[in-house]
């Protein structure tokens, strides 16, 4: 009897070991599959969170645009993409400047591009292919298919972040980099009036141009 | 008429070199508009055109025609451009894009319907879009100074000339009556239009100057095109995603 109970517990605890064993390669695996998502895979999962929200009709314009600004701040690295967009000049603006400068640009963006909220028609966007760029970066290649219009292909750049994320710095709309396209804009203000001037520009612009009140949350 | 219309490209391609020279090559940020001041009027003037008569105009041809009328029109304009596509793939040496827009054409005209509708996408003869300034570019010539055409928008010294031998290959100058293209050049306009309402609000608010926004995604756009949408060059990559730090380098 007490033979058998003991054969039971150790037999128990026996089984008990490949227990861990599978939790504990499990959790390693996890980790593992976390380290080494694609960024195809990054850019996928924020294409499908952004179409369900434009698709969820319980939502109003503002709380899907609040919604759409949250999956943007946490996918695209808005700092690299301001050092990117002044190049050259990002060290000539003060510490208070360059914190500025990436606040009044990113509200700038998400001003202009949430006001497209309200001009969704069912699209669809679909990841079409990836590749290596220099400097380890990658290139997610995507389509956006349209009902009665041609299809529009949209590149998104990332780069691996500190904290073993894949980050937006840059999205290429057929050919064209947004990145380019401001530091150009950017480069001729700059250059007529100093940074402090490209600042209360973009300020300015967001004053006149913010479409809800952002308070209202 | 016929001889001339034979010479225009290789005169254009004499003019394109001298005229471009002295042009550095344009990177992707960069931009090269020696005479900013007359094409900013110019620019300026177009956009008037396109808030007073083009757009309320297309807003209200948008309102009477559905998406797929729509859809037909740009289709139809498109399989007119089959020449100036088939005739540059040639002039670049793309046999098989060429032999694809002569089927293209075909299958368009026919089975589409006088080209109103587009199978041959679907059947793997994708349209190219090619014209005689990035035949231009794709032989190494350089854009040379921006320019923005009175009427028409941006261009480069290389693309104006382009277009010019262009309509030598468009089909509706040559081949029905002046009035009947004037009609057709007008139709084609505002149906364009209507289709890109969305797209010109977006870029005018999304842009800080609208005219430099303008030029450079131009400058980009053409850059891609030429290159048949090709990864950027290592050099290219280098300019627009290297991390200036603050010490400097």
């Amino acid at each position: 009897m007490s033979r058998a109970l003991d054969d039971r517990q150790g037999s128990s605890r026996r089984r008990f070991r490949p227990a861990i064993a599978l939790i504990a390669a499990t959790t390693l695996i996890a980790g593992v599959l976390r380290a080494v998502e694609t960024p195809s895979v990054t850019v996928q999962r924020l294409i499908d969170s952004v179409t369900a929200v434009l698709d969820d009709k319980s939502l109003s314009a503002d709380q899907k645009r609040h919604k759409i600004e949250d999956f943007a701040y946490t996918h695209f690295n808005f700092e690299t993409v301001s050092k990117l967009v002044l190049a050259r000049n990002w060290k000539d603006l003060t510490s208070q400047q360059q914190k500025d400068f990436i606040e009044e640009f990113k509200r700038h963006l998400s001003v202009t591009y949430g006001k497209n909220i309200e001009n969704y028609n069912n699209e669809r966007a679909v990841v079409t292919g990836d590749r290596e760029e220099t400097r380890g970066d990658w290139t997610v290649k995507s389509k956006i298919v349209r009902p009665n219009a041609a299809d529009v292909l949209v590149d998104y750049r990332l780069r691996k972040d500190p904290d073993g994320e894949w980050r937006i710095i840059d999205v290429i709309i057929e050919g064209v980099s947004l990145v380019a396209n401001f530091r150009s804009q950017f480069q001729e203000i700059i250059s007529n009036g100093g940074p402090a001037k490209l600042i209360e520009v973009l300020h300015e612009k967001n004053l006149k141009g913010e479409p809800f009140k952002t308070e209202r949350s | 008429m016929g001889t001339e219309k034979r010479w225009l490209p290789i005169a254009s391609l004499a003019i394109v070199a001298i005229l471009s020279r002295s042009a550095s090559a344009v990177d992707r940020s960069g931009n090269h508009d020696p005479i900013e001041p007359v094409n900013r009027a110019i620019f300026w003037f177009n956009d008037q055109v396109d808030i007073y008569v083009l757009e309320p105009v297309a807003k209200g041809y948008d309102k009477i025609t559905s998406d797929r009328v729509k859809r037909c029109v740009s289709n139809f304009f498109q399989n007119l451009r089959f020449p100036i596509s088939a005739v540059n793939d040639l002039l670049q040496g793309k046999l098989v894009a060429t032999g694809s827009d002569f089927g293209r054409f075909a299958v368009n005209t026919t089975v589409g319907l006088a080209g109103l509708f587009d199978p041959a996408t679907d059947w793997g003869m994708e349209f190219h879009d090619e014209d005689l300034g990035q035949t231009f570019g794709y032989w190494g010539l350089p854009a040379g100074p921006y320019l923005v055409l009175p009427l028409w928008g941006p261009s480069n010294i290389r693309d104006a000339v382009g277009l010019a031998g262009d309509s030598a290959a468009a089909v509706y100058p040559w081949f029905v009556p002046v009035y009947y293209s004037i009609g057709a050049q007008g139709v084609k306009t505002i149906n364009g239009r209507a289709l890109l309402l969305r797209e010109v609000k977006q870029l005018k608010e999304a842009s800080v100057d609208y005219y430099s926004a303008v030029r450079n995604a131009y400058n980009q756009r053409r850059e891609t095109l030429i290159q048949d949408r090709a990864r950027m060059s290592q050099q290219e990559q280098e300019d627009l995603y290297t991390v200036d730090t603050n010490g400097g380098e």
